[in-house]
């Protein structure tokens, strides 16, 4: 017996020899079909984790993550390859994603690239993807592609033509009666890029524009300011700030009021989209017409939405970043389906291919359809404009129930009609 | 001393023809996009301590400097199309005007109250910039690289070169002033400025010539960082962490000596490359922190400092 089964051993060994031997001789591809098979799927990213960016870096990594996770419970991609991400903390810093990205193209050799979370650190990047023929993913930059105009760029975010913000808050402006216009933007990057597609928009429709002021972004007592503005007597008040200057705004209208001209008052405030500055700012945001990727309303919930969400509230909380998260979060997902799309509908890597099936198609994603057109933003704008009502104060729960946000425009996922004028609103 | 001359030139020339030889022989890009950040580090480092280290004027302005020269290119580029050269020549122009006019504002101060001038000098541009629409203003602005120059096979592979030779020049005029009577002044109105102004040194004139090329220099070396990131926006180039880093590196590597700043930028800024790889989370900052503290605790005068006071050591311990 032991005999039987020792000579057989003995030539399962020349074989193993031999075959091994075969496999060295073999061409190398073999050996790497071999290990692909066995080999994650990279993503590699940078994300700001720390610097100005971090708080919506955080949070729409944690979307990715759960994507990942989804993705990995379910299988993997290409037949049983897990994702794997590959992620830095860029410092919310230009200066610091051309050597991560090099690294992650040229060291870690990862498959696929997700672009950072917003325009800054995404822009010194796109020249070179587009040197080098690479798909980008993109996470809620603005129009940083139009001068570099890559066509293999994907903008996760629903902006769409850089226009469509301004038209569409004008329209709810000028729908409630508005003639007047006043603008009023932080000198910062993305609220100049919001003020001047404002003032062209303003200027090709002829609607007067009685009062500009960009401030610095350091600016904390505003009630100069809103004096100033108050003394135009405007009917639409479009103003485009960041996180604490949006409070500072908001606090000193409180204090002043605006005047009863104003018909709707809001438009680009960053900062009303993220839970801990809605909780702090509690009833002083009603009546403020504003812009938001996501809200709780009926019309907003797709396939996998409310269990996204259901994950993305328990790993939150540990996580300590927003508990609410309907800002980033969902679209760093979307950014994954997009990608589980392509590369099932392909079958491989490729990175052209990849790119050809995501402008040709429509994706079904948990924050709805995307569509691309030729520069890579969305095909049509899902940016939401919505007005806050019967807010009270410190309640960050609140937020998650249906009608506290309800949605002006777009048109297919409205939820209600605008309540004018806006000190009427704020009641 | 000459002696000393030959090997510092022979030092310099090889490390030129090494960093050369490496943009022909290494294929992937990464070592030169982290080594262009490094070497930048270490042309700041040095520029910043021919005020900061030589005079012990501490500034605090060399995010004011950087983004100067960065917006120098920009504006060079979007005007005239300039080539990188004439660039980084009106970078150093610009810059040694701006360190006159600094000096001539502010070197009446001293100490504290001079540091603070600087930090507010940072802010004022920064704010001039953020209003400037044909920069871009403060929604940045993208710009697109020329076609590379032979014998570089990529744009980065150049810059890494360029940053490289600046580094030497810098070096080389640090080097020089240590040794020279600017120097020797320098360090007179250092330790005692009145002392200093009584013994004929001539204080202000002096200090003035150390802003205005330490302020060249800083331009100079910011002006190709517009052409390695194709884009620029206030907030990424007057970041006043230029400013801190700068500072730390001169100090942990110590202030008295060259070759300080060097060593503290090398260990600085390659730790700073390497954990923003590894760690890349917060913690990167604690790091960072902590060797900070353990250096100013540890080594007061630097690296170089604490090396000087080993060999101090030695030889009263061989006599």
């Amino acid at each position: 017996m032991s005999k039987k089964v020792s000579k057989p051993g003995s030539i399962s060994r020349r074989r193993l020899l031999a075959s091994a031997g075969a496999a060295i001789a073999a061409s190398p591809l073999g050996a790497n079909l071999l290990q692909a098979h066995a080999a994650p799927i990279k993503i590699g990213m940078s994300m700001p984790q720390t610097g100005g960016l971090a708080g919506g870096g955080k949070a729409s990594l944690l979307g990715i993550e759960i994507w990942r996770d989804d993705v990995n419970a379910k299988g993997g991609l290409l037949g049983g390859r897990k994702v794997e991400l590959v992620v830095y903390d860029d410092k919310s810093s230009a200066s610091e994603t051309p050597a991560i990205y090099s690294k992650l193209i040229d060291i870690d050799k990862v498959d696929l690239l997700f672009a950072p979370y917003a325009t800054v650190p995404t822009a010194p990047i796109m020249p070179m993807v587009k040197q080098r023929g690479l798909l980008l993913i993109g996470n809620f930059s603005f129009q940083v592609n139009s001068k570099v105009g890559h066509d293999m760029w994907f903008n996760n975010a629903p902006w769409g033509p850089a226009d469509s913000w301004a038209t569409s808050y004008l329209d709810i402006g000028q729908k409630a009666g508005g003639k007047s216009m006043a603008l009023l933007s932080a000198d910062q990057e993305f609220a100049q890029n919001l003020a001047k597609t404002a003032r062209e928009v303003a200027t090709k429709r002829n609607l007067p524009i009685v009062f500009d002021q960009a401030y610095p972004p350091n600016t904390v007592e505003f009630s100069s300011i809103i004096r100033a503005l108050k003394a135009t007597k405007p009917d639409i008040v479009y103003v485009a700030s960041y996180p604490p200057d949006s409070t500072g705004v908001l606090r000193a209208v409180n204090e002043i009021g605006i005047g009863d001209s104003v018909k709707v008052f809001g438009g680009g405030m960053v900062g009303l989209q993220f839970g801990a500055v809605m909780e702090n700012m509690g009833s002083l945001l009603n009546g403020v017409v504003n812009y938001n990727t996501w809200l709780p309303e009926k019309s907003m919930y797709f396939e996998g939405t409310k269990e996204f969400f259901d994950k993305y509230t328990k790993r939150a909380v540990e996580a300590k970043i927003d508990p609410l998260g309907y800002y980033l979060a969902p679209f760093g997902y979307a950014s994954g389906q997009l990608t589980e799309q392509a590369i099932s509908a392909v079958g491989s890597l490729d990175q052209k291919a990849l790119a050809k099936h995501l402008r040709e198609n429509t994706h079904k994603t948990i924050v709805g359809p995307i569509a691309f057109s030729a520069d890579g933003e969305r095909k049509e704008t899902a940016v939401l404009q919505a007005q806050f009502r019967g807010i009270v104060d410190k309640n960050i729960e609140q937020f998650r129930s249906a009608g506290k946000q309800v949605i002006l425009f777009p048109d297919n996922l409205k939820s209600g009609e605008l309540v004018a004028p806006f000190e009427a609103a704020r009641t | 001393m000459k002696r000393n001359d030959i090997a510092f030139w022979i030092g310099a020339v090889v490390f030129l023809a090494a960093v050369l030889v490496m943009t022909q022989v290494v294929a992937n890009q990464y070592p030169f996009f982290a080594g262009y950040v490094i070497l930048q580090s270490i042309a700041l480092a040095v520029a910043w301590s021919i005020l900061g280290g030589y005079a012990g004027y501490v500034n605090f302005g060399t995010s004011a400097f950087y983004g100067v020269g960065v917006y120098a290119s920009v504006f060079m580029v979007s005007a005239f199309g300039a080539p990188l050269p004439l660039q980084i020549l009106t970078g150093a122009a610009v810059g040694a005007l701006m360190g006159l006019a600094l000096g001539l504002l502010t070197l009446r101060m001293q100490g504290i109250f001079f540091s603070i001038a600087t930090i507010a000098l940072t802010i004022v541009i920064e704010t001039t910039i953020t209003n400037w629409r044909y920069v871009g203003g403060a929604a940045g602005i993208q710009i697109q690289r020329p076609a590379v120059t032979s014998p570089f096979d990529s744009y980065v592979q150049m810059l890494f070169f360029v940053q490289a030779v600046l580094v030497v020049l810098a070096v080389a005029i640090s080097r020089y002033i240590q040794n020279s009577w600017i120097g020797r002044g320098l360090q007179a109105l250092r330790d005692d400025e009145l002392a200093a102004e009584c013994s004929g040194v001539p204080t202000l004139r002096l200090k003035l010539l150390a802003c205005v090329i330490s302020g060249a220099l800083m331009c100079a070396i910011g002006a190709p960082a517009a052409m390695y990131l194709q884009y620029a926006d206030p907030g990424s180039a007057f970041n006043l962490n230029y400013s801190v880093t700068t500072l730390a590196m001169s100090l942990i590597g110590g202030t008295a000596h060259w070759a300080g700043p060097i060593i503290g930028a090398i260990l600085l800024g390659t730790t700073q490359q390497v954990l923003t790889v590894t760690i890349s989370s917060e913690v990167n900052l604690l790091v960072l922190g902590l060797m900070l503290v353990l250096f100013v605790v540890g080594a007061p005068e630097g690296i170089v400092g604490l090396i000087n006071k080993l060999r101090g050591h030695r030889k009263e311990g061989e006599i």
